[in-house]
């Protein structure tokens, strides 16, 4: 799929058109909702969590231990015959039972932490997918949707660690502190020996990453140039096919490569200082505290086992970037956890169970009324107490200027928007009460800028047929022919088999393409958002009147066209005049056309008809 | 060092598997899964020997880190022997002394070993983005011809992530990849030469585990790789479906689909859980590795302890060898456990994805040589001096060219006949999707007829394409001397005016100043040429009105030397007064004219007109028409004020 409504302005999708009010916002308040989504997402693998705390608990236990457990056998095993020969067999065991242990757990923990992770993922995911297709469009707008696929993704994914770090933290954190403890335990010296010299550690790691920031930085915005010039030039692709230009632009676009390069060797020099600081450190700890062990065991004051040990848990005691790491890692997933959580506190569009009532009172079915509607887009209200009658079968074009609220009007009128009060009746029933299934059947909407989905184009054209209904081809063959699409879908590669993202559309075959999904829905009630924009005149009359006379088996349709032409306007039983919110008039297009102010909607006063 | 070199690993695992929501072009999957890494291994091993010296110097740094290795274990074993333990702690202080030197040493080597890497990595970054461009610029010109590109921006994102994300993952992984692998073989290079200098006996214990850890991670290596293969898969595809989801959400919500396409996203959930948890599974066999090759050592020495004393090795020498394994093989090992595993098989995914399908770099347009610079600078003057071209012959000749997109679909255009003689001046007009637009992609040479024959100036243009070939995939070969086209896109890009309106002369062509201006002048594009600064003023294409980027397309093309200009709706962002003076320049000019109209207007301004309408095209003046065709009069009637757009 690969045709996004992006365009602001006209926008057909209840609107774009604001900027995001309550946009990601981090604070405590925010805190509790990703910790509850957190444990609410972990709870269902609290076994699989408890197991993973045990094995990585364990572990670092036995990491801990072996050491000690090595020092001693050697010890034992230098003494050789003056020493408890069992006893150096015990201990000996002991470390053979510890290292099997280590490898077990290790094992262990990879699956664990693994299947946790992927498991939570997933849990999160579908939640969200869930949540956000009940939310609907209009409540989601607010996010834009490259955003919302980093959350069902990335964020996701990065949520989805949390449980597993929360799990392993303890054992992070028993690994260097008790290394420490044994340092000490072995002597005191050894101890003071490693925490003098630690400061030295963190200070030099953040001379580090003061320098690379701004080398990265400049990186990518090299690369960014570059990027801007492809993409620059793939929108000339014709002038450059036409042309024979490609080598040209090509050389062109691949100007700052070299410039590309030399921040990248740049980075790379202050990478390599900065990883030999880094990697100099911890083995100079090492070597200080043997050199005091060293002189200990000259005096007597420590075995040679001991020294072993000691220069091992110097090693795992500077392990404490282990600790730091999950602990960014847990930040991270909890952080990644708010922003899902923001997508979930979006409350679902209200749903009821009732049927579509056969008749309506007065007048054919589809009458639609809309009674004292107010709504409002990312928190500002655009319609103010909107009262509208669409007869049974009648067509009612609604004109204004942009801004005036007409696609939020024909998205509350087809409940792809709630309004924030008032009803929406379709034959006299609340949309609110209506079972979504019915209530899609009943009411079919068709976009300036569709977004095709599905498989294949047939399969795009069929989405609003509910799925094993019979005939569904028929009635997607008839329907694309009634919006003058079938032509040129026949011209694709594959016709009606064709793959979406493989079908060369331009703009006003998409939105005939919608407009034949729309048809194909045979609802009682179609709510046209400037859905024929883009045709030309000639086009968009062969349409409308397809539109008239498509009636089908559920006969005369009610239509609701939100409307730039005047031409479209004056086919119209009834034109609506929305100004600022309100409905400043209805009446036919022809009375309406005597007013300079409505005259205007059209510019110039000239019919462009 | 080994740690560090996992961490650089660990980043762009996120990267690749998380972070991929802009997704990959999803057709250019399926094929090379099997073949890849062949091709792949023979690509790189011929990529690292074209850089011998880079090699060396990575090698000849190394060795530094092998030495420091190397002093690890053997001056700790001096220092307890001769020194500590022989009651001469000043001795066992300087051999430690020596350990630390023995460390700068290394993590001098290892500074240096970055800026050899970088060699390695930069020259690799050049080459795949020289390919993505490429190609990007490729597809996009074979692709030229599929109507709606213009307002297809999904393309530019496919490209600017791999341009972006794909390629510094490629990069990041190669140099994890080399890090690693090079310092797994230096680190066990000071290991062995330590063990063997402490006492050779040592290596009988320590060697063989080793080697059967490696064995059974080679083993595994196979397989983990195509479960990481498929897990990246199934991430980009779960990303993909998920964004579907999100742009259709409006439309999905007013077909009801709502349940439809839950369920198609659930499923991609649960495939791509199903491939972390394989790839989970895989882990176990890399703990044993690691515990047989790295673990198993240590035990076994201890094991052996009683025996090694009495074959005389030395207390100090056991506490090397164990700091050797401890400290120097296990750590490397396990970055190598981990490194190639995963990075290996993200490099592969990665590189495969962004070589597959990359175009040889060859030059695909015969460049002609024509008017030289003098002739240049005087449009309707080099208008009629087109390279050997038949004067006398029409400007264009269409003799029953059909077109379709693909061998099952239904024709575009049917046996379409057309002449347009040499300086005549064509409209053509018709319903959207009648074909407008590929008619004048068939003439540019940018689409090849389905069957028929196109000449201009009595050359052919393009052949039909043989039976049941696909209509795209293949270069377009345009004679860029014989037409001009603008298309409706009016490319203008980042540059200076003066390359903006020149790209469409022959290479080297010096245009004076005046010359450009007069162009500019000539189509009404002066104003907007003084407002940028003059010739040498700069272009952002982004400040630029659509109308404005009109003119500047329209300026350009005005200076082309070609005999014939295709207008494409060209001044469809212009007011009426601002196209007739664009148009009346184009007829001024010189030259055939064919113009796809926007207004009726430019029909009345053409000697002949084109009605495309299916089986009912005709073609005639404005007059007969009127009379000829009802569709003819429905568009005029239609067109007459101006339209908004």
């Amino acid at each position: 799929m690969t045709h996004a409504p992006s365009a602001p302005g006209r926008g057909s999708a209840p609107a774009r058109e604001h900027s995001p009010v309550s946009g990601p916002s981090a604070g405590p308040a925010r805190r509790a909702p990703a910790d509850r989504l957190l444990f609410a997402a972990g709870r269902p693998h609290l076994w699989r969590t408890l197991a993973l705390f045990a094995t990585a608990t364990g572990a670092a236990l036995a990491a801990l231990a072996l050491p000690a457990a090595l020092g001693r056998t050697l010890d034992l095993l230098l003494a050789g015959a003056a020493a408890d020969g069992a006893e150096a067999g015990r201990w000996l065991a002991c470390c053979a039972a510890l290292t099997a242990v280590s490898v077990a757990s290790d094992a262990a923990d990879t699956v664990l932490t693994g299947t946790l992770n992927s498991r939570t993922t997933a849990g999160l995911r579908t939640r969200l997918v869930g949540h956000l297709l009940a939310v609907g469009p209009h409540r989601s707008g607010r996010f834009n949707h490259g955003d919302l696929v980093t959350r069902c993704t990335g964020n996701a994914a990065h949520a989805g660690t949390a449980p597993g770090s929360v799990a392993s933290a303890l054992a992070a954190l028993v690994t260097p502190v008790g290394a420490l403890v044994a340092l000490a335990v072995l002597d005191l010296r050894l101890a003071a020996v490693f925490l003098a010299g630690t400061p030295l550690l963190v200070l030099l790691l953040r001379a580090f990453s003061r320098t690379s920031t701004d080398c990265v930085t400049r990186y990518q915005e090299t690369q960014a140039q570059l990027a801007g010039r492809l993409v620059e030039a793939l929108t000339g692709a014709r002038t450059i096919a036409a042309g024979g230009l490609r080598e040209r632009e090509q050389s062109r676009v691949l100007e700052p490569l070299a410039r590309l390069s030399a921040h990248g060797h740049r980075m790379w020099r202050i990478q390599g200082r900065a990883t030999a600081q880094a990697a100099v450190l911890v083995p100079l700890l090492q070597v200080a505290v043997v050199a005091v062990g060293g002189l200990l065991l000259s005096r007597g004051e420590l075995s040679v086992g001991g020294l072993v040990a000691a220069a091992r848990y110097a090693v795992l005691a500077a392990g404490v970037g282990t600790l730091v790491g999950q602990l960014n890692a847990l930040v991270r997933g909890r952080t990644a956890a708010r922003r899902l959580a923001e997508v979930l506190e979006v409350p679902a569009m209200a749903a009821g169970q009732r049927a579509v009532p056969e008749h309506s009172a007065g007048g054919g079915p589809g009458r639609l009324e809309l009674r004292g509607v107010r709504a409002s887009y990312a928190g500002e209200p655009v319609l103010h107490d909107v009262d509208l009658v669409v007869p049974g079968g009648a067509t009612v074009a609604v004109v204004g200027r942009s801004g005036a609220g007409k696609s939020l009007l024909a998205a509350v009128a087809g409940r792809l928007a709630e309004p924030d009060a008032g009803q929406v009746l379709l034959d006299g029933t609340d949309l609110a009460e209506l079972d979504p299934a019915a209530l899609r059947q009943a009411v079919g909407f068709a976009f300036e800028r569709p977004v095709l989905f599905g498989p294949t184009v047939g399969e795009a054209l069929a989405a609003g047929i509910p799925a094993g209904r019979e005939g569904r081809e028929a009635r997607v063959r008839a329907a694309a022919r009634a919006a003058c699409a079938d032509g040129f879908v026949r011209t694709l590669p594959h016709g009606y088999g064709t793959p979406c993202a493989q079908a060369p559309l331009s703009g006003g075959e998409i939105q005939r393409l919608g407009l034949a999904r729309a048809l194909a829905q045979e609802g009682r009630v179609l709510v046209l958002d400037d859905a024929t924009s883009s045709l030309d005149t000639v086009t968009e009359w062969k349409v409308t009147r397809a539109l008239a006379d498509a009636g089908g088996t559920g006969g005369a349709r009610t239509r609701l066209v939100v409307a730039h032409r005047a031409s479209t306007a004056a086919r119209a039983d009834l034109t609506a005049w929305l100004d600022g919110g309100r409905i400043r008039a209805l009446a036919p297009h022809r009375q309406l056309w005597e007013q300079p102010g409505y005259r205007s909607l059209f510019g110039g006063g000239s019919d462009d008809d | 060092m080994t740690e560090s070199g996992a961490a650089r690993l660990e980043a762009p695992a996120e990267a690749v598997g998380t972070g991929s929501a802009d997704g990959l072009a999803p057709h250019r999957r399926a094929g090379g899964r099997h073949r890849a890494p062949r091709g792949l291994g023979r690509a790189g091993v011929r990529f690292l020997l074209r850089r011998p010296r880079v090699l060396l110097g990575l090698a000849g740094w190394s060795v530094l880190e092998a030495a420091h290795t190397f002093a690890l274990g053997f001056a700790l074993a001096r220092a307890l022997d001769d020194g500590f333990l022989a009651a001469r702690p000043a001795v066992g202080l300087a051999w430690l002394g020596v350990a630390a030197a023995g460390l700068l040493a290394g993590a001098w080597g290892t500074a240096r070993v970055y800026r050899q890497v970088a060699a390695l990595a930069e020259p690799l970054r050049d080459e795949l983005v020289r390919r993505v461009v490429g190609r990007g610029l490729y597809e996009a010109v074979a692709a030229a011809g599929a109507p709606g590109r213009a307002a297809d921006d999904a393309a530019g994102t496919g490209v600017v992530s791999r341009l972006t994300h794909q390629v510094e993952i490629a990069r990041d992984s190669f140099a994890g990849l080399v890090m690693v692998s090079r310092s797994f073989l230096f680190t066990l290079i000071g290991a062995v030469s330590g063990l063997l200098a402490l006492a050779p006996v040592l290596l009988l214990v320590v060697v063989p585990p080793l080697v059967a850890g490696l064995a059974v991670f080679a083993g595994t290596l196979r397989p983990l790789a195509r479960r990481q293969r498929d897990f990246l898969v199934a991430d980009e595809e779960l990303a993909r479906e998920a964004g579907t989801a999100v742009r259709a959400l409006r439309d999905v919500t007013a077909c009801g689909a709502q349940e439809r396409v839950r369920q198609s996203v659930v499923e991609k959930v649960a495939t791509e859980r199903r491939a972390a948890d394989a790839l989970a599974y895989w882990g176990v066999a890399r703990a044993l590795a690691l515990g047989l090759g790295g673990r198993l050592p240590v035990v076994l020495l201890l094991v052996l302890t009683p025996w090694l004393l009495r074959q005389g090795v030395s207390a100090g020498a056991l506490a090397g060898a164990l700091t050797y394994l401890t400290q120097a093989l296990l750590p490397a090992l396990q970055s190598l456990v981990h490194g190639l595993g995963g990075a290996g098989a993200r490099f592969a995914v990665v590189i495969g994805r962004l070589r597959d399908g990359a175009p040889e770099p060859v030059s695909d347009v015969p460049r002609t040589p024509v008017p030289g610079p003098q002739a240049a600078g005087v449009p309707g003057a080099r208008a009629a001096a087109a390279s050997g071209a038949d004067r006398a012959a029409p400007a264009v000749e269409l003799r029953g060219v059909t077109f379709a997109y693909g061998p099952a679909a239904e024709p575009v255009l049917a046996g379409l006949d057309l002449t347009v003689p040499a300086g005549g001046r064509l409209a053509v007009v018709g319903p959207s999707g009648a074909g407008k637009s590929t008619l004048a992609l068939l003439v540019a040479g940018v689409l090849r007829p389905s069957s028929g024959e196109i000449r201009l100036h009595g050359r052919p243009v393009l052949p039909p394409l043989p039976e049941g070939a696909p209509q795209p995939a293949r270069r377009p070969s345009p004679a860029v001397e014989q037409r001009v086209l603008i298309p409706q896109e009016s490319y203008v890009f980042t540059g200076s005016v003066r390359e903006n309106l020149c790209c469409l002369l022959p290479d080297g062509a010096a245009v004076p100043g005046p010359a450009l201006l007069g162009a500019a002048e000539a189509v009404g594009a002066d104003a907007l040429v003084r407002r940028l600064g003059g010739i040498d003023g700069a272009v952002d294409p982004a400040a630029l009105s659509a109308g404005e980027r009109q003119q500047i397309a329209l300026a350009r093309s005005y200076l082309s030397p070609a005999p014939l200009v295709v207008l494409d709706e060209a001044g469809s962002h212009l007011d009426p007064a601002a196209e007739e003076v664009a148009e009346r320049a184009f007829i001024r000019r010189g030259g055939a004219l064919m113009v796809i109209a926007h207004r009726i207007s430019s029909a009345l301004r053409a000697d002949r007109v084109l009605v495309l309408d299916g089986g009912r095209t005709c073609c005639g003046t404005h007059a007969e028409l009127l009379e000829r065709s009802e569709l003819y009069r429905d568009l005029a009637a239609g067109w007459a004020p101006p339209s908004r757009v």
